[in-house]
């Protein structure tokens, strides 16, 4: 339907031309995206879709069905309303919030305002946020009851918040701080036009938060133009178009959320929102109940999928699906294998892989070259080069592991206040991964390793140093590492090697303190005691040793 | 009844409020509350199964089973 409307309004061939333009060699001529009027900022995806579908169900959430009509209507209520606060360009708005209806339209709202939308960890704890909020000085925050306490935890008046906007609250709130309104109050039935403020493509659009090698997280900056790209890239890789109807069991201020969320909105397609994973089964029924045509997921989704859920007996039932995709770190060959046996013959698998400082997306493998290329990467997606380099930034000839850096419009603008952070990873040779890999003589791409010591937990992106501080801040051990250790449904579980300073120090004390202090995946899941970590010969702690410690004692 | 209850419940705040009761109430959503994960839904059931000799089959897998203290303990019940 969709490419009928971009046939009559615009003409086919003028949009195929736009968009080979825009691809490269890469465009497709069967490709069923167009991108007539290309949309050039990212709040474009919602309004074109508005106008292209007004009554089409964009979104779906328990029992709510949101057209894109009512979405974009409430969503410019909200641009207004920030516009009045006197948002202006790059003011930046904090959204704490679930997958939920009004993430998208505050999300959509903060980008037509003009203003810098950071998502956060919805698993933040104060002791996290506080350091978050004083290097955003964000004007305004969107949140929900779910997350009162926290903020209540945060020294609202002194953090130079201007507003506070909440879905349902349910504690009792004094102005005193700063104004509180409610979300709800903010996005009735009033029809408001779109904006339309002018927003240079290059403008700062979003930050997102990324765990850095020092241990501190890095806000990463992506313009209107870094998300496009990378936005348009995947919809024409995935063959998205307005037929498609997504399951989303990620959270949307994951970047891996945040694209599902972009993708699906720029082609006019449905989005299905289910914040119950942790039950699979009723998540499978709803994929068949509403016909849902694709499912993303990071290893531990599947691995959870498989082992415990009744994912193989819907088989027969899963006909509507299309594709299941798959990043967020390295899943192993046997679930790779197990998931390829248990899928319908005519559900594909995509293989991606990406990082924030890249939008979401740098390569991905191709279902065709599943079975014979299942370990890799894949190819680098339509306009991103990826090449393999050695320390000094020269390339590495095939079959040779080096560092994998990649260039691209996707690629971020840099570490929010971090300069030399930013310059550590972006050179003229483009984004540093950090991730060691080759290259094969076919031109598929392979990651071995990380360059760090940066650990992939459940798809959560870990540094163990971040971890190792926050005990160490107990002040009831001598010294500690954080390490992960192999496990089939997280890819790694955190364990601590810990040298207490008494005898009487507990597990349950320590993990007492880490849970109050850090959001539950960072939590590890056993500590381990030891009179002294082993060391290097110049006396520092000699991790190598401490990991094969622990994974010599089966934890 | 009380006394499954009780078992229920120290066993979420001795695995996931590491020994501290937050005095979460017996109908709230242990998701939603952020209690516990999809990791932790797999603990506890790992423990139903031990505790009471049952088998959760994964179609049971659900929140109106599993998803409050009130439902693990309905849900145990129809079990036993």
């Amino acid at each position: 339907m969709w490419k009928e409307n971009c046939k009559q309004s615009f003409g086919h061939k003028a949009i195929q031309k736009d968009a080979d333009i825009l691809f490269g060699r890469h465009a497709r001529r069967e490709k069923s995206i167009c991108f007539a009027n290309p949309q050039t900022l990212i709040h474009h995806f919602l309004e074109e879709s508005a106008q292209s579908f007004p009554s089409k169900i964009a979104l779906i959430h328990e029992e709510l069905r949101a057209t894109y009509a009512q979405l974009n209507s409430q969503a410019n209520q909200l641009a207004h309303f920030l516009l009045n606060q006197g948002i202006t360009r790059g003011d930046r708005v904090v959204l704490i919030l679930e997958n939920c209806p009004e993430y998208v339209i505050s999300y959509y709202a903060i980008l037509k305002a003009g203003a810098v939308a950071v998502p956060l960890s919805t698993d933040l704890k104060p002791e996290g946020l506080r350091p978050l909020l004083e290097e955003l000085e964000p004007r305004i925050i969107i949140s929900s009851f779910r997350f009162e306490r926290l903020l209540k935890a945060i020294e609202l008046s002194t953090s130079g918040i201007q507003s506070l906007i909440l879905k349902s609250p349910k504690l009792q709130w004094t102005p005193e701080a700063c104004s509180i309104f409610q979300l709800e109050d903010l996005i009735g039935s009033e029809s408001l036009s779109n904006p339309n403020m002018p927003i240079e493509e290059t403008a700062l659009a979003s930050i997102i938060y990324t765990s850095g090698s020092t241990g501190k997280p890095r806000g990463v900056m992506l313009s209107h133009k870094n998300i496009v790209a990378n936005t348009h890239s995947i919809c024409q890789y995935l063959h998205l178009t307005d037929s498609d109807i997504q399951m989303v069991v990620l959270p949307f201020f994951y970047v891996m959320g945040k694209s599902l969320l972009n993708t699906h909105f720029a082609v006019g397609a449905t989005v299905v929102i289910n914040n119950k994973f942790a039950y699979p089964a009723s998540v499978i029924k709803q994929m068949v109940e509403e016909r849902v045509t694709s499912f993303s997921g990071v290893p531990s989704t599947y691995a959870y999928l498989l082992h415990r859920s009744p994912f193989a007996s819907y088989r027969d039932k899963l006909d509507s699906l299309r594709y299941c995709s798959q990043a967020g770190g390295h899943m192993s060959r046997q679930i790779k294998e197990q998931l390829r046996n248990v899928l319908p013959r005519h559900t594909q698998v995509y293989i991606m892989y990406g990082a924030t400082e890249a939008s979401a997306r740098l390569t991905y493998l191709d279902p065709e070259s599943f079975a014979h290329k299942m370990d890799s990467i894949g190819k680098p997606i339509p306009g991103v080069s990826l090449k393999v380099v050695h320390n000094k930034g020269q390339g590495i000839p095939p079959g040779k592991t080096g560092e994998i850096v990649a260039m691209g419009p996707n690629i971020m603008q840099g570490y929010w206040k971090d300069p030399r952070a930013t310059a550590k990873v972006l050179d003229e040779n483009g984004y540093h991964t950090g991730d060691l890999g080759y290259c094969d003589n076919d031109g598929y791409f392979f990651v071995v390793g990380r360059k760090d010591h940066l650990l992939k937990v459940g798809g959560h992106r870990i540094n163990p140093q971040e971890i190792e501080d926050i005990l160490m801040k107990s002040e009831l051990l001598m010294e500690v590492i954080v390490s992960g250790v192999p496990d089939a449904l997280l890819g790694y579980k955190l364990v601590a090697l810990v040298a207490p300073k008494t005898n009487t120090c507990s597990e349950n004390v320590i993990l007492n303190h880490c849970a109050e202090m850090l959001p539950r995946y960072k939590v590890p899941g056993h500590v381990k005691f030891i009179k002294a970590l082993p060391k290097t010969a110049s006396g520092k702690i000699d991790r190598t040793l401490c990991l094969e410690l622990l994974n010599k004692n089966g934890i | 009844m009380s006394k499954l209850k009780d078992r229920i419940r120290a066993f979420i705040v001795e695995n996931f409020l590491f020994g501290k009761d937050k005095n979460f109430r017996d109908d709230t959503s242990l998701i939603d509350e952020g209690i516990i994960d999809s990791t932790g839904v797999l603990e506890l059931v790992g423990f139903l199964e031990q505790e009471f000799s049952i088998v959760v089959e994964d179609e049971e897998l659900l929140p109106e089973n599993l998803n409050s203290i009130n439902n693990v303990v309905a849900y145990v019940e129809r079990k036993l």
